[in-house]
């Protein structure tokens, strides 16, 4: 796949044919790329710069307000109400409160692990967000290993989650940490083992064409002339079931809370952290719920596909990450966390045993009809 | 010891067929009783301190006294006094005390840790507020006050007027020797003072082992308000009712209140009307639904974690609960609703908003318990949380003194409402609740079924409400402006407070105050168990066990 | 796995029903009951300086300060010490100190709580809620049947 042009570019992959990728998109309405690599690159900031601060407005600032109507609206309350349109300017109010207060950093802290546990946490999430196509021509890169470097950056997190556990010089937020450790370990092998049948399916780990994969319509409803499209989820509903699960425990979420697990630990690994070091801790934890939904609407609910033009991909897309988003505070509102050995036993004994044999049924399966 | 200043009441009130009973005691105890020395309410032996575990394991073994309620010290001009109160489960009607003179210069005595494992706290606390030592007792130390204290604040020459400064450097800093050992690997970690969990300022001293709780102890005090003492400078007429709200102060006022007015009125003899009595019952299980209510609550939010909605569903029913307690006595918490020989005030008028606002709430309770059990008891993972966790077998519970859910949660039969009749419960017809699973979940579903109950005594108490006549709603009676019990007299009498058995000790010494006032607490009982609970198990199931004895730290300390 | 599902049905009725049982306060003050004990209200006018309050308050909120002829010159209720138990109400033969509903009361210093006879008389009653009205029936038990109206200036 080599350029067309002579001159050596950025985007070698798609080079040639129509614009895919933002980046792309932005050179040629801006004619950046008259100015050879340079341009290219500059576009790439300019495209970086626009998808970030989507994803961060979306996290950072739609997330906790809606994390606090969601959860009052399942326990009978009102929640935020008097700062702007239903209370959203209460984020504003938050950030000028937390970043104002004192970063209180104790005195045995382990620095600089300390102090690099909180970029590494949100920064990883924001690292995956890189290669999810977003519909409307929202897409920063679609490397060919798509796929694994989204669960590969993800994975980073619970670098992040050890390296914060550990320097804090905190006995509860050593023991997050290690629960985090456990956690993720016990977990990312389902996940990423189902995510493999997914690509079974696909033929490929790159994501547009994962995405492209479930456009074809799997049947259809006869007399409603309604086509169902052939989302993994709902090809294979078993996958899908198990990694939505796998996903709680990798992002932490009830019943699967454990590095956090407030009532025990206090607040895990996180117990230490203050003003903008606490920002970006939590932070890196909403990024990270949006991330797992963002894998789970490209690889099983179609990525930004849905009803009407394709201009709306976006929107169906956001769609998608928050009707994860809403199930993970759904759960947490109903369901109680599981004790850490009993996830480490579910983890081991049953979602690992699960996903691989979900592997082999999907690989006969596709061996069969193939 | 004998005064000689006994009362006639106490012959009155001593159970029917005492003489027999006291007679097969006197023949247990033979040469080791020295003297009498009768309480209202039970009679009591005077034995010499170094029987204390020779008798008392006999009259556990040989008589059934199985329960040790209460230990109390006290120190007269000539002597200190330890006194047992011991019970039986089966009856707790048929008492005894056993009296345990020291002198003053060397107040030793044998402790009674051996026999009744809930000794070891109430020994501790006796010898750091009056100051008596216990022979034998594995770990006496000071309980409620820091290590370093100066002086027994309830012993006689102890000076109550000067301050004193405990400083960190003095009083050991736990956190500041970081536990650290070469040799083992295990990590000491302390659990509060200031945690989620601990449901108040409760400092747990754990060890653990990986995530394995090796070693538990419990670190109370940090609520110490000195209730007792301040009961002992007020009047017993009015000023001592308004404090007991304050000892269990989530929303069960009015059954602590119902401690310090069963124990007055049968000091000085006071008949309550029956409305009264009416009201009273009403009103305290009313606060028992409150109380319920907020363990469960709670219970779940050291399960759920911060966010789990059951812990504002019960608040919102907890909160209707207030609203009615309101419009009854005139506070949401601090109630201060009951007076020596009656209640402060009939219901609110209108009579007919008030019973259509209490049916309401008792006609919408079992769809809101159905609710909790499609919230919580149904669901498999709190159900793998809390089965077979927290384990207390009933023989453990009955060593340790506990009363309340915690005790019926492991099948103890144990309800003084029932089993040692006060204000209107026998002519009510309600069952008392019993589990056999002794775990977590027990527990748990033992308090929601109470409150089940609670209802339907509530129910029955408006009806009679409702019909009684307009002319006979007596709601105090005739009590004398101050009330002055002779000296020397002593009781101990208990209700059954929302978490278990509140019992109220009191020493008259012929003035209008206590000489005496001794708290004994449900939850000083049963938090001494969690260790019990705990040891082997994993921190979240620590942080269950402590969440389903629902302990409220201003009882525990007092 | 039903009893999970369960549990989440039981959350999604309750979100979807929408109804909530929290007050907004301060836009709405709660309603208190006729009954409720706030913060006291004192009338010199009716004061006989007996000094019953003092006497049976339990933990000692009330002083009050006569000159050598028995007048009264002082009358001081520590606000923020108060437990609100209304014994100082009960046993007021004239009716002289009363609680109030209104529960609303700041100060930046535990001083600024201690409040002197004027300040006490100007306490405003919450939402106009004499409290007397619900509690009348009752005062008979300690203080016999009130004569004419009371006047609280």
């Amino acid at each position: 796949m080599s350029g067309a042009t002579a001159t050596p570019s950025l985007f070698p992959l798609q080079n040639g044919g129509d614009p895919v990728l933002l980046p792309e998109h932005i050179t040629e309405l801006t004619g950046l790329d008259q100015f050879g690599l340079a341009g290219e690159l500059l576009a790439t900031f300019v495209a970086a710069f626009i998808v970030g601060n989507f994803i961060l407005a979306m996290t950072g600032v739609a997330g906790p307000w809606a994390k606090r109507k969601i959860t009052a609206s399942f326990t009978d309350r009102i929640a935020v109400n008097h700062l702007g349109p239903g209370g959203i300017g209460i984020i504003i109010a938050d950030a000028v409160r937390l970043l104002a207060k004192e970063n209180i950093i104790p005195e045995n802290v382990d620095r600089p692990a300390y102090d690099l546990a909180p970029i590494v946490i949100a920064g990883s999430a924001m690292l995956g967000f890189a290669v999810i196509p977003m519909g409307s021509g929202i897409h920063l890169a679609d490397p060919e290993v798509g796929l694994a470097f989204v669960f590969a950056v993800a994975g980073i997190a619970s670098i992040g989650l050890v390296m914060a556990g550990y320097a804090s010089g905190n006995k509860y937020s050593l023991l997050g940490g290690l629960r985090a450790v456990a956690q993720n370990v016990a977990y990312e092998i389902p996940l990423v083992v189902t995510g493999m049948s997914v690509v079974l399916f696909a033929g490929s780990l790159q994501m547009s064409t994962i995405v492209d994969a479930q456009q074809q319509t799997l049947f259809t409803i006869p007399g409603l002339e309604w086509a169902v499209p052939a989302w993994f989820a709902l090809v294979n509903p078993f996958a899908f079931v198990l990694f939505l699960i796998a996903n709680f425990a990798e992002v932490g979420r009830n019943p699967f809370d454990m590095p956090e697990a407030p009532a025990e630990l206090i607040a895990g690994y996180q117990t230490e952290y203050s003003s903008v070091y606490f920002v970006l801790v939590y932070l890196g934890e909403f990024l990270h719920i949006f991330l797992g939904g963002a894998i789970i609407a490209t690889i099983f609910l179609g990525g930004p596909a849905g009803p009407g033009p394709d201009e709306l991909g976006i929107l169906w897309f956001t769609l998608k990450i928050w009707g994860v988003f809403f199930l993970t505070q759904w759960l947490r509102s109903a369901v109680p966390r599981v004790r850490i050995d009993q996830l480490i036993e579910i983890g081991w004994k049953g979602l690992l045993v699960l996903s691989f044999a979900n592997l082999g049924l999907t690989a006969a399966i596709v061996g069969v009809i193939a | 010891m004998s005064t000689g200043t006994e009362t006639e009441p106490e012959a009155e009130l001593a159970e029917p067929g005492s003489e027999t009973n006291e007679a097969a005691l006197e023949s247990l105890l033979g040469e080791r009783a020295i003297a009498r020395d009768d309480h209202l309410n039970a009679p009591g032996f005077v034995i010499n301190p170094n029987d204390v575990q020779d008798v008392l394991s006999d009259l556990r073994d040989e008589a059934g006294y199985d329960h040790l309620s209460c230990v109390t010290a006290q120190q007269y001009e000539d002597r200190y006094e330890s006194i047992y109160h011991m019970k039986k489960f089966a009856d707790p009607t048929d008492e005894v005390s056993i009296v345990v003179p020291t002198t003053v210069d060397d107040p030793v005595s044998q402790s009674a840790e051996p026999v009744f494992r809930t000794a070891d706290w109430h020994e501790r606390e006796a010898y750091d507020l009056v100051g008596v030592e216990y022979e034998d007792h594995p770990d006496l130390r000071r309980i409620l006050l820091p290590e370093t204290w100066q002086g027994h604040p309830l012993s006689k020459d102890y000076d109550q007027e000067k301050p004193q400064l405990v400083t960190l450097t003095e009083h050991q800093n736990p956190i500041q020797p970081d536990h650290h050992d070469a040799e083992s690997d295990t990590m000491f970690l302390n659990i509060g003072p200031h945690h989620p969990a601990t449901h108040g300022v409760l400092h747990v001293k754990t060890v653990l082992d990986g995530e394995t709780v090796a070693d538990v102890e419990p670190d109370i005090g940090y609520l110490h308000r000195c209730e007792e003492q301040m009961c002992e400078q007020g009047t017993y007429r009015h000023q001592i009712m308004p404090y007991p709200d304050r000892w269990d102060y989530v929303s069960a006022g009015l059954l602590n209140e119902w401690a310090y007015a069963r124990v007055i009125e049968d000091l000085a003899d006071i008949e309550v009307p029956e409305y009264a009595q009416i009201i009273r019952t009403m009103g305290a299980e009313l606060c028992r639904i409150a109380s319920h209510m907020l363990a469960l609550g709670t219970f779940a939010l050291d399960v759920y974690g911060e966010f789990t909605a059951t812990f504002m569903y019960t608040f919102r029913d907890r909160e209707v609960i207030q609203d009615i307690l309101e419009d009854l006595t005139g506070q949401r918490m601090m109630f201060n609703y009951f007076r020596v020989g009656g209640v402060a005030w009939d219901l609110p008028e209108p009579r007919e908003e008030f019973f259509e606002q209490t049916r309401e709430f008792l006609n919408e309770l079992p769809a809101k318990v159905g609710e909790y059990n499609d919230l919580i008891t149904g669901n498999e993972i709190f159900q793998t949380r809390c089965i077979d966790t927290g384990v207390l077998e009933p023989e453990v519970a009955k060593d340790y003194g506990c009363t309340g859910p915690v005790a019926r949660g492991s099948g103890v039969d144990y309800d003084l409402r029932r089993d040692d009749p006060y204000g209107y419960y026998e002519q009510l017809d309600w069952d008392v609740i019993t589990r056999d699973g002794a775990d977590n979940y027990a527990r748990v579903l033992c308090r929601m079924e109470e409150v089940e109950e609670s209802a339907k005594i509530i129910e029955q108490c408006l009806d009679l409400l409702e019909d009684w006549p307009e002319d006979e709603r007596d709601v105090q009676a005739n009590v004398p402006r101050t009330l002055k019990p002779d000296a020397g007299t002593e009781i101990y009498r208990a209700v059954e407070g929302a978490k278990g058995e509140l019992g109220i000790y009191i020493r008259s010494d012929g003035s209008d105050k206590p000489g005496r006032f001794k708290i004994r607490s449900p939850c000083f009982s049963n938090l001494q168990a969690l260790e019990e609970m705990s040891e082997g198990e994993y921190i979240p199931d620590l942080i269950a066990s402590l969440g389903s004895l629902d302990i409220v730290l201003g009882e525990v300390d007092r | 796995m039903i009893g999970v599902l369960k549990s989440m049905a039981t959350t999604m009725k309750h979100a979807l029903d929408g109804s909530t049982f929290t007050v907004e306060y301060p836009t709405a003050a709660p309603d208190v009951s006729p009954r409720f004990r706030g913060v006291h209200k004192f009338s010199q006018e009716r004061c006989i300086w007996c000094r019953q309050c003092e006497n049976v308050c339990p933990n000692d909120t009330i002083q009050i300060v006569m000159d050598d002829k028995r007048n009264g010159e002082q009358y001081n209720l520590h606000i923020g010490q108060c437990i609100y138990c209304r014994l100082c109400e009960e046993v007021c033969p004239v009716d002289a100190i009363l609680l109030t509903q209104n529960f609303e009361f700041t100060g930046d210093t535990k001083h600024d709580l201690v409040y002197n006879k004027e300040q006490l008389k100007s306490v405003p009653w919450y939402k106009d809620i004499d409290p007397l009205e619900s509690r009348e029936p009752d005062r008979g038990a300690w203080i016999g049947e009130g004569d004419g109206e009371v006047d609280y200036q």
